[in-house]
């Protein structure tokens, strides 16, 4: 259970300044204004203007990070739903300090649960114990590695032989993050984007406020906008022929009195044919894993609306997507997300990097 | 009394709100003035249920007798489960003159000759429906009567409403309801709610209906500074159309309470952008739910606000049409546009 020790000291720091050839292909360039709202951004530096939603991303391999992730670790990841977070760049950041932080972690925790106590409660320490540990096998590219954070407790009146549960889990995560973003950062900062948090408010509302007095930094919440929730379901969708999404689900919501909630539910096969057929027309053949473009995705659901309309002549343009979900995993706007199965661990978490990235005030 | 009779005192103590337990006690009649004056009422519900279960000790009252609290707390309060509507079809010639008391021993006899372990319990209620309990054993059990079926039925109508019934025990609740009430067969009438009275209502035509008319109302003027009178005048005029349409849909005024409607739809794929999908024999299958407080009303606001097409599309308003909120849609003939509806069995 002791994964405090565990702070690899290998992990470079990928903060500062790296001089490393751009990957294959320029964002800048192919960053174009999509239709969700935050796109239109304007920056202050050139590095920064960049900072749009792709609208073009390669087709999510099955990447098995099982051989790479601690099993322990991805089990976690995969069974839990994460309430999201951004966090701005975190100043003074060492992968090497971990278990100072597992300690001042602890020690504040305790410190503010204690407040407003006349005496010192005996034994009151043991009572919460955070943990840090590198989540190694995530990061790619020049990605600062994965943070897990994880609080452990006992119950109030437990005997002393109980042994502690975890009660509060949460990672601070940046995959396949915007390279000329991530070099356009000053020396001393490092960006984990992307706050994944599943326990109690209260513990969550302590990490937040220890990370922001330690690494100077801030959280808001991270709103997955219909852009996102979009090409949420084509990449589920994409994958339905190495893995069964069992059903591709959208629950939208009209905004008439009383509300109403529309739950359209489409058979996999169905849904998998539907976006192949938006697919063929644009396919690269030289390029046959590809990329996806965004105008494929909205192909894809402009598809689906319409044949709701055809049958219902009710316009769900007129409402708003608040969740998508398959039987890999599910997002939903107020940014809770789901990830059911590991092989896709890689390509969600990048697409929520960089919905963090964008979330994030310049 | 026996602990099954104290579980489900404790229970029907529990469900029943603090402020309704006085007269819900005085209406059961089970309990003397001068028992139910000597109960304090303010205090917490778990003193009086020892209190309530002294006195039910005392009058040496048994699970039948609380079983009789029950059902009239469920009819107080009918909205807390889910209820289903079922259809009974083709009456006999004796149908028409099946009265109360013959209905009641004929339920009885026929449903304990179906099931040996059987309670039944039923009781007419003041708006002319037939309210009937029953907790089911089986051939080695004593009935449970912490999970009773509950049926309300109105005599000459052909419509009966039941609650938390099994699929398992479905069969047999059928046959006893149509040997006694001298029909052919029972059906699932594809409705069901959270709300009893707005089930009924929708069956039975009992809310405010909007007919299609040549000369609808006369429009009102509204506001006096009009900026440009023929776009104003023509915009409310299509939005009064609209509200027309829309109320003509679903009914005027407060609208019976549905919670959902659900639509399962096996249609072809058409859209003259996606050649390949509308050239594919096989149906595209897809279930869509809608939800709401009032779903009538929140369809009437789609159309009336213009966020749903007007005319509105007979797949909606079928549901206050034919009282359905089931449907299973499919294409009628391969290559025509119509859609049919087809009841789910």
């Amino acid at each position: 259970m002791d994964r405090a020790t565990t702070s690899a000291a290998s992990t470079p720091h990928r903060s500062a300044l790296v001089k490393r050839r751009s990957k294959s292909k320029s964002h800048r360039q192919s960053y174009r204004s999509c239709s969700g709202g935050a796109a239109s951004r304007i920056g202050l530096t050139p590095a920064l203007t960049a900072r749009r939603l792709n609208t073009s991303r390669k087709a999510p391999k099955s990447l098995n990070i099982t051989e790479r992730v601690n099993a322990e670790h991805l089990a976690l990841l995969v069974k839990t739903k994460w309430k999201l977070c951004y966090a701005t760049p975190l100043y003074q950041f060492r992968h090497t300090m971990l278990k100072s932080y597992a300690r001042q972690l602890s020690a504040f925790i305790v410190a503010e649960k204690q407040r407003g106590l006349a005496v010192e409660v005996e034994g009151a320490q043991n009572h919460f114990r955070a943990s840090f540990s590198v989540l190694q096998g995530l990061a790619e590219a020049d990605d600062p590695e994965t943070i897990l954070i994880q609080i452990h407790s006992k119950p109030l009146f437990s005997s002393s032989e109980e042994p502690q549960r975890c009660v509060w889990s949460g990672w601070l995560s940046c995959i396949n993050g915007n390279l000329d973003y991530l070099h356009s950062l000053p020396q001393g900062f490092t960006c984990l984007p992307l706050f994944g948090s599943s326990g109690t408010e209260v513990l969550t509302t302590l990490v937040k406020s220890w990370c922001q007095k330690t690494f100077d930094c801030s959280f808001g919440p991270l709103e997955i906008n219909y852009t996102s929730l979009q090409w949420f379901m084509a990449l589920l969708t994409n994958c339905h022929t190495e893995s069964n999404i069992q059903h591709l689900k959208m629950i939208w919501s009209i905004p008439v009195e009383p509300p109403l909630q529309v739950a359209f539910t489409v058979s996999p096969q169905d849904a998998w044919e539907l976006w192949s057929s938006v697919r063929t027309a644009t396919r690269d053949l030289a390029d046959p894993g590809g990329c996806i473009d965004f105008e494929e995705v909205e192909r894809f659901t402009q598809g689906l609306k319409s044949h709701f309309y055809r049958h219902f002549r009710l316009d769900l343009s007129a409402g708003s997507l608040k969740e998508v979900s398959t039987a890999l995993g599910g997002a939903s706007i107020n940014g809770r997300v789901k990830i059911s199965n590991s092989r896709y661990m890689i390509t969600t978490l990048a697409l929520l990097t960089e919905c963090a990235l964008l979330k994030m005030p310049i | 009394m026996n602990d099954p009779g104290k579980c489900l005192l404790k229970r029907v103590i529990r469900r029943i709100p603090a402020n309704m337990l006085k007269t819900t006690l005085s209406h059961w009649g089970r309990v003397s003035d001068a028992q139910l004056q000597s109960v304090d009422f303010t205090t917490s519900k778990w003193a009086l249920t020892e209190k309530l279960l002294n006195i039910c000790e005392e009058n040496e009252l048994t699970v039948k007798h609380v079983t009789e609290l029950e059902m009239i707390h469920v009819i107080d309060y009918p909205n807390l489960g889910m209820w289903y509507a079922f259809q009974l079809f083709d009456p006999d010639d004796a149908a028409p003159s099946v009265d109360m008391t013959q209905f009641k021993e004929q339920f009885k006899f026929h449903l304990s000759k179906l099931m040996r372990n059987v309670s039944v319990k039923i009781k007419k209620h003041t708006d002319e429906a037939i309210w009937i309990r029953v907790a089911w054993g089986d051939g080695f059990s004593r009935p449970n009567h912490m999970k009773p079926t509950y049926v309300v039925h109105h005599l000459q109508s052909s419509y009966v409403f039941v609650t938390r019934l099994t699929s398992k025990l479905k069969p047999l609740l059928s046959q006893a309801l149509v040997l006694s009430t001298r029909y052919q067969g029972i059906k699932d009438a594809n409705l069901s709610g959270r709300n009893l009275a707005a089930l009924r209502n929708l069956l039975m035509r009992q809310y405010q209906q909007v007919f299609s008319t040549k000369f609808s109302t006369p429009l009102a003027e509204k506001s006096e500074n009009i900026s440009n009178p023929q776009i104003e005048r023509e915009q409310a005029e299509s939005a009064t159309k609209r509200h027309q349409m829309a109320c003509e849909a679903f009914g005027d005024g407060v609208l019976p309470q549905l919670q959902s409607a659900v639509y399962k739809l096996e249609t072809k794929f058409r859209d003259h952008n996606n050649k390949t999908m509308t050239d594919r024999e096989e149906p595209f299958k897809c279930i869509v739910k809608f939800t709401s407080t009032n779903l009538l009303e929140s369809l009437r606001h789609c159309a009336s606000s213009g966020i749903a097409s007007t005319p509105v599309t007979p797949l909606l308003s079928s549901v206050p049409v034919k009282g359905r909120n089931y449907f299973v849609i499919t294409d009628n003939v391969p290559g025509s546009s119509s859609q049919t509806n087809r009841p789910q069995k």
